[in-house]
């Protein structure tokens, strides 16, 4: 494999990845401040998601086709859009599709990412070559074209971008587990278990994957973000979700054209709305990353 | 080192040739019917399959396999013309782009992160983090059309298409693609700066640079001689990892910006199924990301010698 | 006896009777002025015999130009000289006269290719072009067309009437599966076009057509007079035609270049060369007028267009097209079979709302038929439909779904279709409809385009675009008679069929408007499909440009345009 597997932000999580110490690492990662900021942003974002459709002053789909592109006012904090729908009910609850899909995308492509990656750390030798071709083979292929293939053919449905996210961020999970994998089987307790005898499969995931649990971890918030653009992008063009959903990309895609034209509302507020999500996210994802490099 | 390179080489080879068949095999998945493409909605299904005949869609896998190989890149359904010019002038305003990205995201990433790491800890090291972090957070689209409305619109200073009038100079040339390389200089100036901070971090805390400090080595001197190339070791890494977006994944600043790169390209000829060019451009991008992976790669082991012995085992 | 009737009965000796029956008509008051000018021009009387006609009959004419898409719309100084840049979405596939269908693509044809006859939507009458005149035969169905002399093609060769049956030929045989064919399906066949003369064309038809000179007029779009022998397939590295402007460079999808035919037969173009700039979205199009990239825009949708539509800076023409949008059910899968349900769907829709909402006002509310203000055979006597939830629910109750139903919609992602959709939606769920949407890209959406294939024909329900045509033919067969091949809704009625059977030999234009009137009547009754409404054609242009002459169907005639610096 080639040199520039390591992402060199993921060095330091390597050396970390001892269980004794991860009891500590969470009590005081409640303690870092841009934790807390994050979760509670997330959780904010999780609510709307969940209870959004009670707590709107509007329907996010009832129209007024004689009351579009109002600017925001006291009766529409957000101002309207094209089709007269109140902005701050459709940013409130259009969080929904992302924190469903992205978390589900990335959750797959760890999974898998994980099985590829430890077989092919573990093994080395054939295996690791044959495997190894395949994943620089995929990771050549980028993330948003492949997308664009598979929806335009498959048709856009959510389970399709869960499927295709999951499978393209796979090669990028398994690069790191694997890495992290080679450390490990340098280390005395794999020698022991394979002198008792233990098979593979026993080794691989019994005793070295709870040891590479905090890169894997942290591989996980980060590709949750880039999973977040994915869908972002995709959406934007069209592939991803379908309308009449209150997604914020969605929304962005449909109203960017009126921007020329003034109506700033119908964009901002939505792109305000996703920033706060990746900033939350990345938020907790370094904290974790800091709290394991202690 | 020539050893090391050929190892390398052959490895790429090997997964070129992965590639071109993962890509016909994706070309034989989508859902197409050439003869369709080509007559349209009204033929007659008579026509179609004629058509289709004459085209080879029938024959065996392994024989429009090696068929599409020889006769690469072929001719394109949608636009029933070669589609090597059309690809070579998409990939030649593609690469101009992701270069002049390249050339001011790289020394503005490298500073940022070196900046933040000589000052670890310390308000300027949060604010370079926080800007690039929120930066990094606004999708190309939403930056690019207030950066047009507002620049190219409102203000008028710079123009509202990236793509410049036929046989203009280089500069501009240059002139037409400031607006567009904002949004991406905003969407990749977070990771460099970090990637280049963990770097002169390290190489700032190895034993080489604290001996040399206290041998009375001038700080500025050895910052120059040592930390600065160790922090362009990870920079390269970004650099080769983000070029397969840089290249073909600028899909939305290219329809923005009206620019006929191998990012729309691509998109339009998944969307018409036309499966020659999408084939021709997705294997295009790959090569010239396995192309910058190789380059990044000797350029790494070189900067970095300790890498190159031992993964020459 | 006045002196007017007395030319009056000059004029008409001589005449054919079907022209005989027009000035009866004129005269009557059965049928107005622009009516008549229209139905005139249509069968091939010429302008000034059209013009003397409405002298003496004591109305004054304007006097109507005889050279092709001539017209200038505005008032300022016409200068000679400059580039004038067109924004223009971007031609789906090859530029080959005869599989073109979409607007980017045919929009290259007219630059170059001409036809027998121009549509004029600014005159609202057809116009000799590369025909100088034509006329039927007693019952409408043999056409003979004298055709222009001196025309030469680019590569200059003298246009006869060997060239015009080859192309037509070319374009009616079902071999080479033109576009064209969903005009000459039933209509016209090879071997019926001939050459009587190198100046005269004769085309004898399958049957009776009184609409027929707007079949081989700008209208159908692919019908561009080439060389004999031409190979179509390779057209587009020369473009060649008989037009005012001769290809300079053209780039898939980056742009095309074009400068003046020094042979043009007539009036030479004032502009030094155009540019078109080729965008495969509007918002960058409208971008790029407003930041004086382009100087025009040759065609748009009012929908994310408030930033020109609203703004005094530019110059709008807006002409009333045929455009619009289809909404069919299912009349083969319940609950549509039940003609009720269909109507109730018809009436949950706030047409008024949405031609102001989606098309900022730039459209015509239309009616359940595919007739509208642009034909003038319409029966305006038919009252229109608007919205009634209260009827909507009745409607649905005394068919059995007192609770409303589910069901699917399959669109495209087009213009403001997803939008319409969207509206679409809202309104059917205040009578308990639930519809749940699929928009996809139009590739997908279409699939093969055969029945069993194709999402737009085999939906549920399906809502589709319909570009603009000169007459409702098209509209009347393709998508609504047993044997059309666009018949998403499965409408299988025989009386139907009949009706337009009737319509499409019709002659007359009274005649035509009654027999209208009886199939807009069964068409409400039975709502095999809703029409929302009619789009206006936009074109957009910085204040100093003139001399633009767009039609309805999204050509741009750039001959009288003009750039003033």
């Amino acid at each position: 494999m080639s040199i520039v597997d390591i992402p060199v932000e993921d060095a330091g999580a390597l050396q970390a990845g001892r269980s004794e110490i991860r009891g500590e690492v969470f009590r005081g990662l409640l303690h870092t401040p841009a934790f807390i900021v994050g979760s509670v942003v997330l959780l904010f974002w999780i609510f709307c998601a969940i209870f959004g459709p009670a707590i709107a002053p509007h329907s996010p789909y009832s129209q007024n086709l004689l009351g579009i592109n109002k600017a925001p006012s006291s009766a529409h904090w957000f101002g309207t859009d094209q089709l007269g729908r109140d902005m701050f009910s459709r940013v409130l609850v259009g969080s929904r599709d992302i924190l469903i899909i992205a978390p589900l995308a990335t959750l797959l492509g760890t999974v898998l990412g994980t099985a590829v990656g430890l077989f092919m750390g573990y093994f080395r030798g054939l295996v690791d070559d044959v495997l190894g071709r395949f994943v620089e083979a995929f990771l050549a292929l980028p993330v948003v074209v492949t997308g664009i293939i598979a929806l335009s053919t498959l048709g856009r449905s959510n389970l399709v971008l869960i499927v295709v996210i999951g499978l393209l961020f796979t090669p990028l999970i398994a690069r790191t587990v694997r890495a992290a994998v080679l450390l490990e089987r340098e280390l005395d307790y794999v020698a022991a278990a394979r002198l008792r005898g233990e098979r593979a499969p026993y080794i691989m995931f019994v005793e070295i994957l709870p040891n590479v649990f905090a890169p894997i971890m942290v591989e996980f918030t980060v590709r949750l973000a880039y999973a977040i653009f994915a869908i972002l992008t995709l959406t934007f063009l069209s592939l991803g979700v379908q309308p009449p959903s209150p997604d914020w990309a969605l929304d962005i895609s449909s109203n960017y054209g009126v921007v020329p034209a003034g109506y700033w509302w119908e964009v901002v507020f939505d792109a305000i709305a996703i920033a706060t999500l990746v900033v939350s996210i990345t938020l907790i994802s370094d904290s974790v990353q800091g709290a394991l490099e202690q | 080192m020539v050893r090391f390179i050929l190892k390398r080489l052959g490895l790429a080879l090997i997964t070129l040739w992965l590639l071109t068949v993962i890509v016909f095999f994706l070309g034989q998945v989508l859902p197409s019917d050439p003869g369709r493409s080509v007559l349209g909605p009204l033929a007659a299904p008579s026509a179609v399959h004629a058509l289709d005949h004459q085209l080879g869609v029938d024959k065996p896998l392994l024989t429009q396999y090696w068929h599409w190989l020889t006769n690469f890149p072929g001719t394109s359904y949608q636009y029933q013309a070669p589609i090597g010019p059309i690809l070579t002038s998409a990939l030649g305003r593609s690469l101009k782009l992701a270069i002049f990205a390249f050339v001011i995201l790289v020394p503005l990433g490298i500073i940022g992160g070196v900046v933040s790491a000589l000052n670890a800890g310390r308000p300027i090291d949060r604010t370079i983090s926080v800007v690039g972090q929120s930066m990094l957070t606004v999708p190309e689209f939403v930056s690019g059309i207030v950066l047009l409305v507002v620049f190219a619109v409102e203000l008028g200073w710079l123009p509202v298409t990236a793509t410049a009038p036929q046989g203009s100079g280089f500069f501009t040339q240059l002139k037409y693609l400031i607006l567009p390389v904002i949004p991406l200089v905003m969407v990749l100036f977070g990771y460099i700066a970090r990637m280049a901070r963990v770097g002169t971090i390290e190489a700032l805390d190895s034993d080489y640079a604290r001996t040399a400090t206290l041998k009375g080595l001038p700080r500025g001197v050895m910052i120059r001689r040592h930390v600065l190339r160790n922090s362009l070791l990870p920079t390269i890494t970004v650099i080769a990892t983000q070029t397969g977006y840089l290249i073909g994944g600028l899909v939305v600043v290219e329809t923005l910006f009206r620019y006929q790169g191998i990012g729309l390209l691509t998109y339009n000829a998944a969307n018409q199924h036309d499966i020659p060019m999408l084939e021709a451009c997705v294997l295009t991008i790959g090569v010239v990301y396995m192309l910058v992976t190789l380059v990044a790669d000797i350029a790494f082991s070189l900067l970095n010698p300790r890498i190159r012995l031992r993964s020459a085992e | 006896m006045s002196r007017g009737d007395n030319e009056l009965d000059r004029l008409r000796s001589g005449r054919t009777e079907l022209e005989n029956h027009y000035i009866d008509e004129l005269v009557s008051g059965r049928l107005n002025r622009r009516d008549f000018l229209r139905r005139g021009s249509m069968i091939g009387m010429s302008a000034p015999l059209l013009g003397a006609i409405l002298a003496a009959c004591g109305s004054s004419s304007k006097s109507t130009s005889s050279s092709a898409a001539g017209s200038s719309t505005s008032s300022a100084p016409a200068t000679k000289g400059g580039t004038l840049r067109i924004g223009a979405v971007a031609p789906a596939a090859a530029i080959n006269p005869l599989t073109i269908s979409d607007a980017g693509g045919l929009l290259m044809l007219n630059q170059t290719g001409e036809f027998l006859i121009f549509d004029s939507n600014l005159k609202l009458e057809l116009q000799p072009m590369l025909a100088l005149s034509w006329s039927p035969n007693t019952d409408g169905s043999v056409w003979t067309f004298k055709l222009r002399p001196g025309v030469k093609f680019h590569n200059g060769a003298a246009m006869t009437a060997d060239d015009v049956v080859y192309t037509f030929q070319q374009l009616s045989d079902p071999k080479n599966a033109s576009n064209a064919l969903s005009a000459f399906t039933g209509v016209l066949s090879p071997s019926g076009v001939k050459a009587v003369d190198p100046m005269t064309v004769q085309f004898t038809l399958e049957a009776p057509n009184g609409n027929f000179p707007y079949l081989v007029s700008s209208d159908n779009y692919n019908a561009i007079i080439v060389p004999k022998g031409t190979n179509f397939g390779s057209w587009q590295s020369t473009f060649i035609g008989t037009g005012a402007f001769i290809l300079s460079k053209y780039t898939q999808g980056v742009g095309a270049s074009f400068t003046p035919n020094p042979n043009y037969w007539g009036t030479k173009p004032l502009l030094d060369s155009t540019t078109f700039n080729f965008y495969t979205s509007q918002a960058p199009m409208i971008l790029a007028l407003q930041g004086n990239s382009v100087d025009v825009i040759a065609q748009f949708t009012p929908s994310g267009a408030a930033a020109i539509l609203n703004s005094p800076s530019y110059k709008i023409i807006s002409l009333k097209s045929a455009n619009h949008r289809e909404l069919s059910m299912r009349n083969d899968i319940a609950p549509f079979t039940d003609a009720r349900v269909r109507q109730a769907v018809a009436y949950t829709l706030d047409r008024v709302g949405a031609v102001a909402a989606l098309l900022s006002g730039k459209g015509t509310v239309a009616n359940d038929y595919p007739f509208g203000p642009r034909f003038p055979s319409t029966d305006t006597s038919v009252p229109q439909r608007t919205q009634n939830i209260a009827m909507a629910k009745q409607l649905l109750s005394a068919a059995g779904h007192p609770n409303g139903f589910s069901t699917t919609l399959k669109t495209e992602v087009y213009q403001e279709i997803p939008e319409l959709a969207q509206v679409i939606v809202e309104d059917a769920a205040k009578a308990g409809i639930k519809i749940t949407p699929t928009v996809e890209s139009q590739t997908l959406y279409y699939g093969k385009a055969t029945y069993g294939n194709s999402d737009w024909l085999d939906g549920t329900m399906s809502l589709v675009d319909y570009g603009d045509r000169g007459v409702p033919n098209v509209y009347l067969t393709a998508p609504l008679t047993s044997s059309g091949p666009w018949n998403a809704a499965r409408f299988k009625n025989p009386t139907y069929d009949n009706l337009v059977k009737q319509y499409v030999a019709a002659l007359d234009l009274t005649q035509q408007r009654t027999i209208a009137g009886k199939i807009q009547r069964l068409l409400l009754a039975e709502t095999p499909i809703v029409y929302p409404y009619w789009i206006d054609g936009l074109t957009a242009s910085t204040p100093g440009v003139g001399g633009l002459n767009p039609t309805s169907i999204a050509q741009l005639y750039l001959n009288t345009a003009y750039k003033s610096a």
